[in-house]
C-alpha cells in the first residue's frame, strides 16, 4: 500500500516476535567475546552460555536435573533424534500419535511406517483433543511408543497428557510429548509430568532465536544417539561418551542462539508463568469473543487454552485474507494448514485456516485492531463482486 | 506500467509457486477490470483502495489492492515457462485509456494450446 500500516505480528505460535531487549543484548554479547567451552582456551572472560541456558531451561520446566536438558537445531529435530533413537531398539513396534501432531510428529513416524520398521496408530480428536482413554485403548501388545503434541498449534488447545502418561506407563509404553507451543507459555512441570522426554523449541514462547531447540530425557539409556563426533571431551575414545549431554550434542554448539535461550527463559520466569498464562487468556478469549460476533466467520476452537485462534470468512480464501490483512493492516497473520494436515482435514476439510497467535508482547489495542480488521473483511467478504 | 523484478517467491502447499512483484506505478483502478477479459475477477472493493484477485485455472491468478505498487501471482508450477511472458504481457499492454485486446488474445490462444497440451496432451 502507499502507506505502509505498522507492523502487528499475530504469529508467534510460528516464531515470537519481537523478542525481549535483553536477548537481543544476550546475543550481541556472545558474540563479542570467543566462545567458552570444553577443551577452549577462551579463559575466564567468556560466559558459559550453554550451561546458562540448560540451567534456565530446566529451572523454567521444573527439570531436576539440567544435564539432562539437550540442545538441538530445533523441535523438529528433537523429535527426530527422540524417534529414531527410541525406535532403534524396537524395530517392528507399534506406535501411537494423534490427528492433532504437526508434520515434525506425523513425517518421522510416517516414513517410519513407509519403511516397514513400524506401525502406526493415528488417533483423532475431539473437541480440541485426544481422550486419555482412547489413547489406553489404542495401545496394544506390541505398543512401544505415543509421541503427541502438547498443545495444538491450530486449535490452541491442550492435551491431557498427564492422564496419558500414566496410562501408557502402566502399559509400559514409551511417552514423547512435544512442547513446541507449550513451553513458555503455559506451566510444565517436568518433575511431576509422566512423560519420557519432552521437546521444545527456542523460539516460540522461550522468546529465544530461531535455530535452538531441544529435549528433556528422563532416562538416557532409553534412547540411543543417532549422531556422532566430536563432544571436546574424552576425546581419545573414538566413541560417543556416554555421559550427558555429550551423548546426543555433538559439534559445535549455536553460542548465540544458546545465549537468546537463556535470556529468553530467564525473562518468562521473570515475569511468571501465571501472568503470561492470564494475559494471553483475557486477549483470546476477546479475540474468539469478537469474531464470534460475525455469522460469517467460523472460529475452530471458541475456548483456546493457548493464545492461538483459528478462523475462516466464508466466501473468502484463508489465504486471501492473510494477504489482505497484511497489505491493508499490516497484520501478519498465518494462513493455509500450518504443518498440521490432519487436524485441517478434520475442521475444515483440508481448506486450511487463518491463524492468529499472540504473545507476551502482544497489546490489547493490537488485539483490538486485529478484530476490527477480520470484522471488516467478514462483512465486505458479502459484497465481493465477481467477473469473467 | 511493467513489472519491474521480484521481490520474494515461495513454493505453497497447494503446489503452486508464488512470486512477488514490483511494479513501476501504483495499479490504476480499471487494471483489474481490463484482467477480467482474460479470466475471472473477484474483489472486495471496500477493503483499502480495493482488493482484487484475478485467477486464470491452470496459469496464474493474481492478487493485490488498487494503488499497491505489488502484486502477489500464484503460477501453475508445471507450466509456468509457458505462461510467466502472458503475464508480464498482461501488465505491459495495459493502457487506461483502453486496451487493444487482439494480440493479447491471439498470444492467450496459443500459450493456452500449449498449456492445454503440456497439462492434458491434447
Amino acid at each position: 500500500m502507499a502507506d505502509n500500516p505498522p507492523i502487528i505480528y499475530l504469529n508467534n505460535a510460528a516464531t515470537t516476535w519481537p523478542k525481549p531487549p535483553e536477548v537481543l543484548k544476550a546475543v550481541g554479547q556472545s558474540l563479542s567475546l570467543p566462545v567458552f567451552g570444553s577443551g577452549r582456551t577462551t579463559g575466564s572472560q567468556g560466559e558459559d552460555y550453554i550451561t546458562l541456558a540448560r540451567e534456565a531451561l530446566a529451572g523454567l520446566l521444573a527439570a531436576d536435573t539440567p544435564e539432562h536438558v539437550v540442545f538441538t537445531q530445533n523441535a523438529t529435530d528433537s523429535l527426530n533424534i527422540l524417534i529414531q533413537g527410541f525406535l532403534a531398539r524396537e524395530a517392528g513396534c507399534h506406535v501411537i500419535t494423534t490427528e492433532l501432531d504437526h508434520n515434525s510428529v506425523l513425517r518421522p513416524l510416517h516414513e517410519l511406517e513407509r519403511q516397514g520398521s513400524i506401525r502406526l496408530t493415528v488417533l483423532p480428536f475431539e473437541n480440541g483433543s485426544v481422550s486419555p482413554d482412547a489413547v489406553e485403548a489404542a495401545v496394544t501388545p506390541d505398543t512401544r511408543l505415543m509421541v503427541t503434541a502438547h498443545g495444538s498449534n491450530v486449535l490452541g488447545s491442550v492435551q491431557d497428557v498427564a492422564r496419558m502418561g500414566e496410562l501408557l506407563h502402566e502399559h509400559g509404553v514409551y511417552f514423547i510429548v512435544d512442547g513446541a507451543q507449550t513451553a513458555g507459555h503455559i506451566p510444565v512441570d517436568l518433575g511431576a509430568l509422566p512423560a519420557d522426554a519432552y521437546v521444545f523449541t527456542g523460539h516460540k514462547g522461550l522468546l529465544g532465536i530461531p535455530g535452538t531447540g531441544g529435549f528433556y530425557l528422563r532416562d538416557l539409556e532409553s534412547v540411543a544417539p543417532v549422531r556422532y563426533g566430536g563432544t571436546g571431551t574424552d576425546s581419545f575414545s573414538l566413541y560417543q561418551p556416554r555421559e550427558m549431554p555429550e551423548r546426543f550434542e555433538t559439534g559445535t554448539h549455536n553460542y548465540p542462539g544458546l545465549a537468546a535461550l537463556a535470556a529468553g527463559a530467564n525473562y518468562v520466569a521473570s515475569i511468571g508463568m501465571k501472568a503470561i498464562a492470564e494475559k494471553a487468556e483475557r486477549q483470546t478469549a476477546f479475540l474468539v469473543r469478537e469474531l464470534k460476533e460475525e455469522p460469517n466467520v467460523t472460529v475452530y476452537n471458541e475456548s483456546p487454552s493457548l493464545p492461538i485462534v483459528s478462523f475462516n470468512i466464508d466466501g473468502v480464501e484463508n489465504d486471501d485474507v492473510g494477504f489482505i490483512l497484511a497489505r491493508a493492516y499490516g497484520i501478519v497473520a498465518r494462513t493455509g494448514l500450518h504443518c498440521a494436515p490432519l487436524v485441517h482435514r478434520a475442521i475444515d476439510g483440508g481448506r486450511g485456516s487463518v491463524r492468529l497467535s499472540l504473545s507476551w508482547f502482544t497489546t490489547d489495542e493490537e488485539c483490538r485492531t486485529a478484530a476490527r480488521a477480520v470484522k471488516e473483511i467478514a462483512r465486505n467478504a458479502n459484497s465481493s463482486v465477481g467477473s469473467s | 506500467m511493467r513489472i519491474v523484478r521480484s521481490v520474494r517467491h515461495k513454493s505453497c502447499a497447494d503446489g503452486s509457486f508464488m512470486k512477488e512483484f514490483l511494479l513501476s506505478t501504483p495499479i490504476p483502478e480499471g487494471f483489474f477490470a481490463y484482467l477480467g477479459n482474460f479470466g475471472k475477477v473477484e474483489a472486495l472493493p471496500n477493503i483499502g483502495e480495493g482488493f482484487y484477485k484475478f485467477e486464470k485455472p491452470d496459469w496464474f491468478s493474481i492478487k493485490g489492492f488498487t494503488g499497491d505498487t505489488t502484486v502477489e501471482v500464484r503460477f501453475k508450477k508445471e507450466v509456468m515457462d509457458l505462461t510467466v511472458d502472458f503475464l508480464y504481457l498482461l501488465f505491459t499492454t495495459y493502457r487506461e485509456e483502453g486496451t487493444d485486446l487482439r494480440v493479447l488474445k491471439q498470444r492467450e490462444q496459443a500459450v493456452g494450446r500449449r498449456v492445454q497440451e503440456h497439462l492434458y496432451g491434447r
